[in-house]
């Protein structure tokens, strides 16, 4: 299935030319929830996993990502009001402003609460192995290794570079979608992915048996 | 401003990549040798190895009330999707989620097989807790005499 795309480029021929409202993913939700501001609940069950997830790999700690996500939400709920939604007619039948509006008030808490904290846990992907598995079997422990080892590889990508990969590989956006969170130009996400793809590899052969033979 | 040689190489190169990466995210990966087997491998093992980290259920439905109290209702009842927790309690194939299975880590901790032990631990309390309302006890009777 292909998968949306939203675009910053205008068509010289539309512009100028009104053009009809597309309909955003979650313009009925959004409408529902300004309408009555309970119905907020809807896009919260539908993105609070995903907003915890994302400060999770930023923060790295299970309790300031929680404290994060309530920000978010509690922010995106008080501004609702005064979100415009953006989506274009050649966005696709996908996309959603709302997610992206949401994500950048994320990340804006995020960097607030980076600014107030000034410093990362030393080992954040220990969180992904720290619990025991009720099912320990050997399969289990090598995806583990493997999942641990990936993380780390991960976590040692700069800001951006990271965001980058996990908004792409995790979240599963756009590099279009990520552009806008990020506030670059597609091309330069384009280009942040890749190196950190990179970097990772480079991170994964150094610490493989081979890599350090 | 003219791109340098190296520069717009760069860029092609991500432009590659990034359409190898749609194309695994599609779940059909294109077979292009354009892309450097390393960063295709590497791409692959991230796509599937990284675990989505999703908050628990506690914490969940805490921020739900506060929410719901900001916005000026308090007390709503929440529904919880009990059909698919039970479809996926019970390994029912056509319910479960497509896609490459990934890691799940629910509140700190890490699921063997994307599937929720609080969900299930939760499906099993209600199932063996009696229900408070009259009309749900004798709907439980009918049913058990259903399958008994």
């Amino acid at each position: 299935m292909a998968r949306p795309a939203l675009r910053r480029a205008t068509r010289p021929a539309e512009a100028g030319r009104p053009r009809l409202a597309h309909l955003d993913r979650d313009r009925s939700l959004v409408d529902a929830a300004r309408a009555d501001p309970a119905r907020f609940d809807a896009l919260y069950r539908k993105y609070v996993a995903q907003v915890y997830n994302y400060a999770v790999y930023e923060l790295g700690d299970h309790h300031e990502a929680e404290d994060a996500t309530e920000r978010t939400f509690l922010s995106a709920l008080a501004a609702l009001p005064r979100f415009e939604e953006r989506a274009r007619a050649d966005d696709g039948d996908g996309a959603s402003t709302f997610r992206i509006w949401l994500f950048k008030i994320a990340r804006n808490v995020v960097a607030e609460r980076r600014r107030r904290w000034r410093r990362r846990p030393e080992a954040p992907l220990d969180l992904a192995t720290d619990a025991p598995s009720p099912r320990d079997v050997e399969s289990t422990v090598l995806a583990r290794e493997s999942a641990a080892s990936a993380l780390r590889a991960i976590d040692r990508l700069s800001g951006d570079r990271r965001r980058a990969v996990v908004l792409r590989l995790v979240h599963e956006m756009t590099t279009a979608e990520i552009a806008e969170i990020l506030g670059r130009s597609d091309g330069a996400v384009r280009v942040l992915i890749h190196r950190g793809l990179r970097d990772v590899a480079r991170e994964l052969r150094s610490r493989s048996p081979e890599g350090r033979a | 401003m003219t791109l340098g040689p190296t520069a717009r190489d760069g860029e092609i190169e991500a432009l590659v990549v990034d359409r190898y990466l749609e194309s695994l995210l599609d779940r059909d990966p294109l077979d292009d040798a354009a892309v450097p087997s390393d960063l295709r491998a590497t791409a692959d093992r991230l796509a599937r190895g990284l675990p989505r980290y999703h908050p628990s259920f506690r914490f969940e439905e805490e921020l739900a009330a506060r929410l719901a109290a900001a916005s000026g209702r308090v007390g709503r009842l929440i529904e919880f999707p009990i059909q698919e927790a039970r479809a996926l309690v019970a390994g029912d194939e056509r319910a479960a989620p497509v896609g490459p299975v990934r890691p799940v880590v629910i509140g700190g901790m890490l699921t063997s097989a994307a599937l929720s032990i609080a969900g299930a631990a939760y499906v099993a309390w209600r199932r063996g807790r009696p229900p408070a309302h009259a009309m749900t006890r004798a709907v439980r009777a009918v049913a058990r005499a259903r399958t008994s």
